[in-house]
């Protein structure tokens, strides 16, 4: 990775609404290129915010620009969805395919040269250290496997904008190490978003992290930032109930915060 | 690693093999379709000169045959309408109406050809025609059943509809039962072709406009 490939995410005034439920409150979010930390409970809008920039989902209201283009236009969205890599919770894979198979598929969604896609299926199973796996069943394979030809698949046309919803369920502490130092390497010029539930993912391979709480954004703001409000509280206190490192903390303290002042801003 | 340079015409890496068509193919379960296809035609023809050819029956006895055949030909093709990988398919740069569209209308025309020629002879009971009639529409049905309630159950609505029909449907062919028990009719009977045809536009277009229901 050397260049920037330019462009990043835009939304303002982001609404997702499912049914009754508002998963996400007129949000308004910039994301550059960099690797940036979604954190969030449980139903905090993550989820919905990643499948609207993945265009898999229209919002309610709101825009949304994704590397240069309003995706309310389809030829501004057809085009960034060339430039798009995006890993959902759950993928689905079909049960015939090899891990060829399936990462040449996707590529062919993505409209790559055909010459091209054989090559550059290769080169991305191997970055995700399942060369010796390549020509297996997807169904073969462990959870964890699965999992990195979800990734893979998802990095095969180099995109500019990598969208990936809870990447390290179910890797293993060195597949996570590996995976995070792949995040870096892939956030030096594209705009990386990661959902995830995992605070030690966002201190270590982040640039940037946005808290979601209740469909809103409760915080935004650097790992050493986030850190930095755990370690103001409780120092050297041991068995803390906010949690049990700075950054978890920090975590805490902020939906803390976040959830006293919200009833009073919808008042 | 050694690139592509390693490729054989037979192996993984095979340029065939990674053809988008051939890949596209797979993922629908295309060669599972066809299979079903021949099958269903072949069993067909064989049935129905078996129907023809005892003492106590006649080529009217091909109701059977020209009802069973196409509901298993579309149950067939409408399971395949099934996307595995929904979410990810619907970040695909190019709009998948026309290969929904494309993939529909291809099966439907080889359903209705290989159905059409498993019952020759006796066009106006109980041929060809009935034959290809009730293949259109119930293609349109289990395209419609995709649509609504998913690929899996796709084959499920036009079952319960054509059993009831087989149950209920007057003898004497034409009348209101052209309509609602097209089915049913024997062949030359307009208003079954009206129903099928709208059917199949109807459920097909749906279809092809959303595609298959979202599954687990």
């Amino acid at each position: 990775m050397s260049s920037d490939k330019g462009g990043g995410v835009t939304v303002s005034g982001l609404t997702v609404r499912h049914r009754r439920t508002l998963a996400l409150d007129a949000v308004d979010l910039d994301f550059a290129p960099g690797v940036h930390g979604l954190l969030g409970p449980n139903g905090a809008g993550k989820t919905s915010l990643i499948r609207v920039l993945a265009t898999v989902a229209a919002p309610t209201a709101g825009r949304v620009s994704l590397l240069g283009g309003d995706i309310s236009n389809h030829r501004e969205r057809t085009e960034a969805r060339r430039r798009l890599g995006y890993l959902p919770q759950e993928f689905g894979y079909y049960p015939g395919f090899t891990v060829r198979e399936f990462v040449a598929y996707v590529a062919w969604l993505k409209e790559m040269p055909a010459a091209s896609v054989p090559g550059a299926v290769e080169r991305v199973v191997e970055r995700v250290g399942l060369a010796d796996r390549i020509d297996a069943k997807v169904k073969s394979l462990s959870g964890g496997m699965i999992r990195r030809v979800g990734i893979a698949q998802a990095l095969v046309n180099d995109p500019a904008l990598l969208l990936l919803d809870e990447p390290t369920a179910g890797l293993d502490p060195e597949q996570r190490f590996e995976f995070r130092a792949l995040l870096r390497d892939v956030g030096t010029a594209s705009t990386v978003i990661v959902s995830t539930h995992l605070v030690e993912d966002v201190a270590t391979a982040c640039t940037e992290v946005t808290l979601l709480d209740a469909g809103r954004v409760a915080y935004r703001g650097t790992p050493g930032e986030l850190s930095a409000l755990g370690d103001e509280r409780r120092p050297g206190q041991e068995a803390d109930p906010l949690g049990d490192n700075p950054i978890e903390r920090g975590y805490t303290t902020v939906l803390r915060s976040h959830r006293q002042l919200l009833p009073e801003a919808r008042r | 690693m050694n690139g592509t340079g390693a490729r054989t015409d037979a192996g993984p890496t095979s340029p065939v093999r990674l053809a988008p068509w051939f890949l596209y193919a797979r993922s629908r379960c295309l060669p599972t379709t066809l299979a079903v296809l021949f099958a269903t035609a072949a069993l067909a023809a064989w049935s129905s000169a078996r129907l023809e050819g005892l003492p106590e029956f006649d080529h009217r006895a091909r109701v059977v045959v020209t009802f069973l055949a196409p509901l298993l030909a579309a149950a067939a093709v409408g399971t395949g309408l099934l996307t595995r990988s929904d979410t990810l398919d619907r970040t695909a740069v190019r709009p998948w109406w026309r290969r929904r569209l494309l993939h529909l209308a291809l099966l439907t025309a080889l359903a209705v050809a290989l159905l059409g020629l498993a019952v020759p002879g006796h066009p106006e009971a109980f041929g060809a025609p009935a034959m290809m009639r009730n293949t259109l529409g119930t293609v349109g049905q289990a395209a419609a059943g995709a649509a609504v309630l998913g690929a899996r159950l796709s084959w499920l609505p036009m079952t319960a509809y054509g059993s009831a029909a087989y149950l209920a449907a007057p003898r004497t062919p034409g009348g209101p039962a052209a309509v609602w028990a097209y089915l049913m009719q024997p062949g030359p009977q307009v208003a079954a072709w009206v129903t099928a045809g709208t059917v199949y536009v109807l459920g097909g277009g749906l279809y092809v406009w959303q595609g298959a229901r979202t599954e687990a």
